[in-house]
């Protein structure tokens, strides 16, 4: 009876063990090992689910503190761990002295963590992958492909080829002077075998005159050819006086348009934001970049460089992701690109907002743009195909021609729009007699242009 | 000679060729003064014109800069807009975002138009770091740069209108405070389609006004779609 018993004993007391080990297991299944053996793939996907908008693997600093090292920093249970993971403020409460150094430490800078809805295996395999992470942050390249007009143009302006002839006509005269030279003396030559006298010495300016005395008629159309030539330059020449056309300045900051709309694909409308609510589009205050930059440091084109100039204007610190107190700001001098005169009123809201323009329609194709630029009106008509009903115009752009050229041909939605200022005109047109006789005018061809609503008023825009 | 007069033919030719294009230079500006105006304008640098001003009076010009923060306690004037004009009363720290969850609430009736105007506002503003339902998979998202925003939908389907309310006005982690380019109208609209989103997507019903129909019945059902939805998605 006593060895069965003794045995049962044994028996049970192993499988009381066994149970106790299972239940310890099944309560806190991390308790030996929270820093081993996790699945890193899902550690992964849960950090980057989880974790990933304030803490980085490395050492950086986004949000809060980076992870790199943090087996060897936990200075408590990992219990604790799982506990401060889950509940924060909770494990603060519980008193111990690690934590407590934590919140001393980053609360008051980084403000309290979330509270993260993650079970102890989920923390398992989260810190199997904070411990190893992928080697080298590989660049993510946008599905977008994204140049600039800088990296696709290939072949040179026609500027060289002026040059070109230029240095053509200069090698002509040169060979009709040395040539003309070179028949006097032989004719010299052959006065001199004769016995005649020889031709007297010229300078070149007196045997030119000579020569073309001789040939009058061919002088003096070569001479009208020039003329007009010379003429047609000095009006082209004059005509683009304050034609900004292709305007391109270099700005403080290598800010390319083709990475934030085109790459990032981010709306024009967010960082000038008020182009639907004012007359200015606005240049996007420092604070607007940080909206992003400060969690993105390393720009794709040139690193931390360029960026630099933003944190140094509004007092950022990409070291530990903080604000630098008591900062002084400065503005970043962008340097103004379209730029009108001061006696024409141009009001973006009424354009977005009232039209519905996109901002193409006027802009070009920004998103090939490092900064901003003047695009010629050529380079706009050819936007026809991705922005239907594109106007097509002639005039270059930002000049009154090319502004009263889409206000005649632009038509407005009087019917379409909801916008009440064209029901009243609609409607004070048809009450009133001659009113009806200018709705009529008006309607003849079928549609009401910007033109036909006071869109070519000289104080429409000048005043 | 005939060097002497080759060489200034070419140093002409240089000059011409020199003048033909410079991305840098704006061109010949016709009456430069007419670019300027005496009144204060946004973007216009005074003290950049030689036409107008000496040297001397280039600081104090500047210091007539036009965008300018506005005095501290300044209050906006909003027009017919009065429910938004007030100042935020919760500070930006952990109790306020609590508080602001608890207590505030949107003074704009939720409607087609608010939820359309907000839908309008969300592609604008949101919708590169967000994602186009609200799962946190936008482009800047997507291409690597900011990880890690949690989904309308799922983390964040039960957040109240008064937190969101304070993400935007003072940021959030690393969101930023969008209070400069949102007014606080917009900021409700925004927030009344983060709240379809947060549904899944799924567009309430409209009466013919334009407001909400109250969910009667049929709630049940409407609120297990989303979620089903959730689960194919996920």
């Amino acid at each position: 009876m006593n060895l069965p018993s003794k045995g049962m004993t044994k028996f049970q007391s192993a499988l009381r063990a066994l149970t106790l080990m299972l239940s310890f297991a099944l309560l806190s299944p991390v308790f030996a090992g929270i820093w081993d053996e996790g699945d890193i793939a899902n550690g992964e996907s849960l950090f980057k689910a989880n974790c990933a908008s304030c803490h980085k693997v490395t050492a950086e600093v986004l949000a809060a503190p980076g992870l790199a090292g943090i087996k060897d920093r936990w200075d408590s249970s990992d219990e604790m761990l799982v506990k401060w993971i889950q509940n924060p403020q909770g494990a603060a409460a519980t008193g111990d002295p690690y934590v407590k150094s934590l919140v001393e430490r980053y609360v008051g800078t980084y403000g309290w963590m979330t509270a993260q809805a993650v079970s102890a295996a989920d923390v398992k395999d989260i810190m199997a992958y904070v411990q190893n992470p992928p080697d080298v942050a590989e660049p993510v390249l946008s599905e977008n492909e994204c140049l600039t007009i800088d990296e696709m143009q290939t072949e040179d302006s026609d500027s060289s080829s002026a040059i070109w002839f230029l240095i053509l006509f200069v090698l002509f005269v040169i060979i009709a002077v040395s040539a003309g030279s070179v028949k006097k003396s032989l004719e010299n030559a052959k006065l001199e075998s004769e016995g005649k006298e020889p031709l007297p010495s010229m300078s070149y300016f007196e045997s030119a005159k000579a020569w073309a005395w001789r040939h009058l008629a061919w002088v003096s159309v070569a001479g009208l050819f020039i003329t007009a030539v010379f003429i047609t330059m000095a009006y082209k020449g004059a005509m683009e006086v304050g034609v900004y056309e292709g305007y391109y300045p270099e700005q403080p900051i290598k800010f390319y348009h083709s990475i934030h709309v085109c790459e990032n694909e981010v709306d024009c409308q967010y960082c000038h934001s008020s182009a639907s609510k004012s007359k200015h589009a606005g240049i996007p205050s420092t604070n607007v970049c940080m909206n992003c930059h400060k969690g993105i440091k390393n720009g794709s084109r040139w690193g931390g460089e360029e960026l630099g100039k933003i944190y140094a204007a509004i007092g950022f610190n990409p070291e530990n992701g903080q604000y630098i107190e008591d900062y002084e700001e400065q503005p970043i001098e962008w340097v103004k690109v379209h730029n009108l005169p001061d006696h024409v009123y141009f009001n973006h809201s009424q354009h977005v907002e009232v039209a519905g323009l996109q901002c193409q329609n006027c802009h070009g194709d920004v998103q090939t743009f490092k900064g901003g630029r003047i695009a010629p009106v050529e380079e706009i008509n050819a936007l026809v195909d991705d922005y239907p009903g594109l106007i097509q115009l002639s005039k270059p752009t930002l000049t009154m021609g090319w502004c009263i050229e889409c206000h005649n041909k632009a038509e407005v939605g009087v019917t379409t729009t909801d916008n009440g200022y064209y029901e009243e005109i609609h409607n004070r047109l048809k009450d009133d007699m001659r009113g009806n006789e200018e709705l009529r005018k008006y309607l003849e061809d079928e549609k009401v242009t910007v033109k036909e609503l006071g869109g070519w008023e000289c104080s429409k825009c000048h005043y | 000679m005939l060097l002497k007069n080759t060489f200034l033919f070419l140093c002409v030719a240089a000059l011409l060729g020199s003048c033909i294009s410079d991305e840098n230079s704006p061109g010949l500006e016709y009456m430069p003064d007419m670019y300027r105006s005496p009144a204060i304008e946004a973007y216009v640098d005074y003290g950049m014109d030689p036409y107008h001003f000496g040297e001397s009076q280039v600081d104090s010009l500047n210091s007539r800069m036009s965008a300018r923060k506005p005095a501290q306690g300044s209050i906006a004037y909003m027009g017919d807009q009065m429910a938004f004009g007030m100042p935020y009363p919760y500070p930006n720290t952990t109790e306020g975002y609590e508080a602001a969850g608890a207590g505030l609430t949107s003074p704009l009736p939720t409607t087609q138009a608010n939820i359309e105007e907000g839908q309008e506002i969300y592609e604008i503003m949101c919708i590169h770091c967000h994602g186009e339902e609200g799962k946190g998979n936008g482009t800047i998202s997507k291409n690597g740069h900011i990880e890690g925003i949690p989904s309308y939908s799922e983390k964040l389907k039960d957040l109240p209108e008064g937190n969101m309310y304070h993400s935007i006005q003072y940021g959030k982690g690393l969101m930023g405070s969008h209070a400069s380019q949102l007014s606080q109208k917009e900021r409700w609209q925004v927030i009344q389609y983060v709240q379809v989103l947060q549904n899944g997507g799924t567009m309430p019903e409209f009466d013919e006004n334009g407001n909400v129909m109250e969910p009667k019945a049929d709630a049940a059902t409407d609120a297990a779609e989303p979620d089903a939805d959730d689960t194919t998605q996920g």
